[in-house]
């Protein structure tokens, strides 16, 4: 009885007494593989920093300068520090593998 | 100045000892200590109506299996059959957002602290028991709503995160009015604005620190408060464990988690996150005609009139010649919704809703409607909220390029049978 009490005045005031831990699950998203020459430029310059999902989810007519102004917005100002060079090929790859540039689908009967 | 005090780079952050962060990529396998485990890694798929609008059902710690939008930083979006549950959203269904991947994944809750300064008599270093014994704990109920929800229905199009309407939760939250911190603080006279900072970083630290301000007298009113627990439970993790920015009616941007740094300032706040991200339209309706920037913005504040049906989804079967209650939740920006009408028809008929309990004007107000469907096939069912003063719904969406404040009256397409 008075441990409970005591618990329940304790509860009152005092703060949690052990650590939040958490782990996060592992991260699974990756680029889609590409011959062009961004394709390795985005896998180390956008996955330092955040998962594929920001940019497999954008809608697919997402025009280049779309893409291209991401691009830049992550080196400024948002602090990447990939090479002003690099952005050219990725925002190619870019728009050609998620955005407005992507070549038509190929039709459901040729694949059949 | 004070604005430079708010930088925290995130390698100052990592030297704190109650933190262990998460961020670039391969930070987070380093340790070895117990820690809460996700329940399962994936389990299952879900896709939203609009293109790509495929999705991951994943569960976090603390969460059960939610929409997967991105897994760095962790967004997760709540599947909408949630809100026909309660209304109260559970915690471990609550919706997630983040900005920074380099977000908290271990506070010790002995040793974190919130620092209060800026433009301030006496600058404080508040423990969690500090903050509990500070004023008798109050509580609200609140929704807390993404200010881009909804936006992967724009059309045309507006790039950002793709959400449903899943980006929003309803929750008791339990904490102290942050007018009671800065008394005890004590605000020098010609004071602005209020900034606060969380725990979550940059992943680099060259970026711009997720900071959010609100003029002091909003900060003062009384109802902005600082909270540990909603649902009566420690707020998870993701959820801004272990101290939370209620700012019931604003966008969930200002609710800034894992509070640890608010400061007094003598002008107002120009961060990234103020003066260039979170700025809506300058004009009655937030909206511009679509594809077009608007002419002048300012920071998205009170959230505007929304109200869904949560019973019956889209392509939902219901009988034919039988009365069907239809139920949803409605919610505005803190006048209180007070008028809820319903549709079966398309919108050429309306009756009055029937109103649920009232859990405070922030709140998720459930409704109810009762119709009989005539005959078999399509009927179109819309539902519209008004405010104590008088704010409704557009029939048609309004459009804004960054995606956001989404509320036009809400259509569900049902098959009588």
């Amino acid at each position: 009885m008075m441990i409970r009490s005591l618990l329940a005045a304790g509860l009152l005031t005092a703060a949690p007494a052990f650590a939040l831990d958490i782990n996060l699950p592992s991260e699974t998203a990756l680029f889609k593989p590409s011959t062009l020459p961004g394709y390795a430029l985005v896998q180390n310059n956008c996955m330092l920093c955040h998962s594929v999902h920001y940019i497999q989810s954008q809608p697919p007519a997402s025009p280049r300068a779309y893409w291209e102004a991401t691009v830049k917005k992550m080196k400024k100002p948002f602090g990447a520090t990939f090479a002003d060079a690099d952005i050219p090929d990725m925002v190619d790859y870019l728009v050609k593998t998620y955005g407005a540039e992507r070549p038509v689908a190929t039709k459901p009967a040729a694949t059949k | 100045m004070a604005t430079k005090a708010l930088v925290l780079t995130a390698e100052a952050l990592r030297r704190r000892s109650f933190l262990r962060q998460a961020g670039t990529l391969g930070a987070a396998a380093a340790f070895g200590s117990p820690a809460l485990e996700a329940l399962a890694a994936e389990t299952g798929r879900i896709t939203l109506p609009f293109e790509n609008g495929e999705r991951e059902l994943v569960a976090y710690p603390q969460k059960r299996p939610l929409i997967l939008l991105t897994a760095r930083p962790p967004q997760l979006e709540t599947p909408f059959s949630v809100f026909n549950e309660s209304a109260i959203t559970p915690n471990d269904a609550f919706f997630v957002r983040y900005h920074w991947s380099g977000i908290p994944t271990s506070i010790d809750p002995q040793t974190y602290r919130l620092r209060v300064g800026g433009n301030v008599n006496t600058p404080l270093e508040l423990s969690l028991s500090d903050l509990r014994q500070m004023a008798d704990a109050t509580e609200l109920v609140a929704v807390v709503q993404c200010s881009g929800n909804s936006r992967g229905h724009f059309e045309p199009r507006a790039n950002g995160g793709q959400l449903s309407n899943g980006a929003m939760g309803n929750a008791r939250w339990t904490g102290v009015p942050l007018r009671k911190v800065l008394e005890k603080a004590g605000v020098k006279a010609g004071s602005v604005q209020v900034a606060f900072n969380g725990l979550d970083t940059p992943p680099l630290g060259d970026g711009p620190d997720f900071v959010k301000a609100l003029n002091l007298d909003h900060a003062l009113d009384g109802e902005v408060m600082l909270a540990w627990q909603m649902n009566g439970a420690d707020l998870p993790m993701l959820n801004g464990y272990p101290l939370r920015l209620i700012v019931p009616g604003y966008y969930g941007t200002y609710w800034v988690k894992h509070l640890s740094d608010i400061t007094v300032t003598d002008k107002v706040f120009d961060g990234f996150w103020m003066s260039t991200a979170y700025r809506i339209p300058d004009n009655q309706c937030a909206c511009t005609e679509p594809g077009k920037a608007p002419t002048k913005t300012v920071p998205i504040n009170r959230m505007n009139v929304r109200s869904f049906i949560t019973s019956l989804a889209n392509g939902a079967h219901v009988k034919s010649g039988q009365q069907t209650v239809v139920r949803g939740i409605a919610f505005d920006g803190g006048y209180g919704v007070n008028e809820v009408a319903f549709s079966a028809d398309g919108g050429k008929t309306w009756q009055a809703a029937q109103l649920g309990k009232d859990l405070g004007k922030y709140s998720f107000r459930e409704w109810s409607a009762a119709f009989t469907p005539k005959q078999k096939g399509s009927h179109e069912l819309l539902v519209r909220a008004v405010n104590r003063i008088g704010q409704g719904q557009p029939a048609s969406a309004l459009w804004n390029p960054p995606g956001y404040m989404r509320n036009v009256v809400e259509s569900t397409r049902i098959v009588a049978v």
